[in-house]
């Protein structure tokens, strides 16, 4: 079955390594292979989206690099964002064809809907906000964003996917405006959950978003 | 045969995409599924597969705009007359006829070794080829050699003996059939000059397998005009880098209203002309010509804007530059262009242009220097528009920013203008666009 969702957790990769991991598992897909949920972390780095506005970026180049920061302009929907230690991956790399569903929007919805199951199973109440791609904490005020969600097709087999935030400094996020959401703030789960950014934390995050999609999508 | 490949209905609230970038161009063959265009939604950046294998026949939607859902992007020839067809009308008596030019025949021997070309050539001569002295590689005849012997005009060139170059080929008649009788694809000697340039330096002898496409009128008059130009005016070229990040603002937050207002896409080159227009006013040692041993300053601006047809290039004029808006720019080149590439062009359209702007776009294209489109003294050719790392200063240190950055060259005649006015020009024109502020 090809449509059987094959989930891989891949640890710690920097990004260029993870585009390479994820053109091959395109080119596989391509080829018959199976629909796969890859799993990562990525030291700090700082991804532009296509529809990305050099003024989302608040530190130069030139600085971030100097801090280690890598920069990188990704063949992605959606603005910048950050990637960085403690959050948690997911590259979708899912022929949206054979599923039956070749509709984007319905896609990211679908993304979002895992995501929040996920969160729910871990006891963060979230959900969605309409006009918005990405899923944001319950509750009213200024909106919290937990996981930021940008995808790419190529002919209809989708990759990229998200970013949830389990356990990172969100201090990364202070070099850029979120997704070009200025009054957007980002949250954690450990955050969310008012305990500390601990690896167990990080490895139950994984555990239910693993869960989720492979209820999902499987 | 050909399919139209089309922007595919993304999702349910996805209702157009702009093109970001094409991954091939007009004339490549492509596989089935391999990506031709990243398309940019507001949900994702999507690749947009051939459907079928073949060659791209035409790009019909420029990098930049905006189609909706369902609207052609590209056309794509399949089947096996698709790329190969051109080839074969090309030269069908040569390709089916011919054996190897420079090469031995593989049938039964002559009984005199000759070319093909010589065969030929000395069959429409009416000359024996049995007293013609040979010069070629293994005491073949070759066509030179029955030019000679018939006492031809060519004979000073076909005397630079054994050079690889030496054969000539006879004088075209009128090129009434030119597919089926392959002559020279150069246009025929104009003046003497030209005949004794080309018998002191040769020209090339058509090889089996070539492809000879005689040139259409409109690409001899382009040539002529290039030859012309080039000889009669000193060309010299400057280059400037020009940050188009406060353009590219204005540009991607006015393209939508711009649209339903006018009904057309915002290109960067009313832009470009729009500052062009505004450097002339203040440097008008570029609008201008040489007559004679006197040169004109023009009270009028009328920008030739160089477009690409399917026919080759042809650059219609925007009258009276100065006098029109950014909108009435965009809108006047849109007018032209179309027709331009729909054939509808008037002669008034090509006339009286003071100054010209080239937009070749494309990638690989960083700069270039243009040929004056005579009698003008000058033109701009626009460069791609590539994001750079730039070094500005930020809160007062030097900083690494990645800006849209074009390099912009100008040509100009070094009769009638000096290095100083070009320069200052060409910083004025990189000054507007930097500063940005244009009125809509």
């Amino acid at each position: 079955m090809s449509e059987h969702l094959q989930i891989e957790w891949l640890g710690a990769l920097r990004y260029g390594d993870a585009l390479e991991r994820q053109l091959a598992a395109l080119a596989e897909r391509r080829r018959g292979g199976p629909d796969r949920l890859l799993l990562l972390e990525h030291p700090s780095v700082i991804t532009l989206g296509r529809s990305a506005r050099p003024e989302h970026l608040r530190s130069a180049p030139a600085v971030l690099a100097a801090r280690g920061v890598e920069l990188f302009e990704v063949a992605r929907g959606g603005d910048v964002t950050w990637h960085g230690p403690g959050q948690l991956v997911g590259y979708l790399i899912v022929d949206l064809a054979a599923r039956g569903t070749p509709d984007v929007s319905a896609w990211l919805r679908r993304i979002e809907a895992a995501l929040i199951e996920a969160l729910g199973a871990l006891d963060v109440a979230a959900r969605r906000i309409p006009g918005l791609t990405g899923v944001f904490l319950a509750g009213g005020g200024r909106p919290r964003k937990i996981a930021s969600i940008g995808v790419g097709l190529r002919g209809w087999i989708s990759w990229h996917g998200f970013a949830l935030n389990a356990t990172p400094d969100l201090a990364g996020f202070d070099d850029i405006v979120p997704c070009g959401l200025s009054d957007v703030a980002m949250t954690s789960v450990a955050e969310a959950l008012g305990v500390a950014p601990t690896q167990a934390l990080f490895e139950r995050t994984r555990g239910a978003v693993a869960a989720a999609f492979e209820r999902s999508l499987a | 045969m050909s399919v139209v490949v089309t922007l595919p209905q993304l999702g349910e609230s996805v209702l157009e995409g702009t093109i970001a970038r094409w991954l091939v161009k007009e004339g490549d063959r492509v596989e089935r599924d391999q990506p031709l265009v990243e398309v940019t939604t507001d949900k994702v950046d999507a690749e947009i597969p051939a459907p079928e294998a073949g060659v791209i026949e035409a790009i019909l939607v420029p990098e930049g705009e905006t189609v909706a859902v369902g609207g052609e992007l590209a056309r794509i020839g399949t089947g096996e007359g698709a790329a190969a067809e051109p080839r074969e009308t090309a030269a069908p008596e040569r390709a089916a006829a011919a054996p190897a030019a420079g090469r031995e025949r593989s049938g039964p021997p002559a009984a005199v070794r000759a070319t093909p070309a010589a065969r030929r050539a000395a069959e429409e001569a009416g000359v024996d080829l049995a007293s013609v002295e040979a010069t070629g590689p293994g005491g073949r005849v070759r066509r030179a050699d029955v030019e000679r012997s018939r006492g031809a005009e060519a004979s000073a060139e076909a005397r630079r003996e054994g050079g690889p170059r030496a054969a000539a080929p006879p004088r075209t008649r009128e090129p009434a059939a030119p597919a089926r009788r392959p002559g020279r694809a150069a246009p025929r000697a104009r003046d003497d000059a030209d005949a004794e340039a080309r018998a002191r330096f040769g020209h090339y002898a058509i090889q089996e397998g070539d492809r000879v496409t005689p040139m259409s009128p409109l690409r001899k008059l382009v040539a002529e005009h290039m030859v012309y130009s080039k000889r009669t005016s000193p060309h010299v070229g400057t280059v400037a880098e020009v940050d188009l990040g406060g353009v590219a603002a204005v540009r991607n937050e006015q393209k939508r209203a711009f649209r339903e207002a006018h009904g057309l896409p915002l290109t960067f080159l009313p832009f470009v002309v729009h500052a062009t227009v505004r450097a002339l006013r203040e440097f008008p040692a570029l609008n201008a010509s040489v007559l004679e041993d006197a040169i004109v300053e023009k009270r009028d601006i009328h920008i030739g804007v160089a477009v690409e047809t399917e026919k080759g290039l042809v650059v219609p004029v925007v009258r009276h530059a100065d006098r029109l808006s950014l909108a009435g720019l965009a809108a006047a080149i849109e007018d032209l262009s179309n027709r331009a590439r729909t054939k509808k062009l008037t002669a008034d359209d090509l006339k009286g242009g003071t100054f010209t702007v080239s937009n070749p776009g494309r990638e690989g294209n960083l700069y270039g220097f243009a040929i004056i489109n005579q009698p003008q003294v000058g033109i701009l050719r626009m460069g791609e528009i590539v994001k750079r790392p730039v070094v500005r200063p930020i809160d007062g240190q030097d900083a690494i920013l990645i800006r849209p950055i074009m390099h912009l060259a100008l040509s100009y005649d070094h009769r009638a203008v000096d290095g100083a006015p070009a320069n200052g020009f060409l910083h004025r024109v990189k000054e507007l666009l930097e500063e940005a502020e244009f009125d809509l």
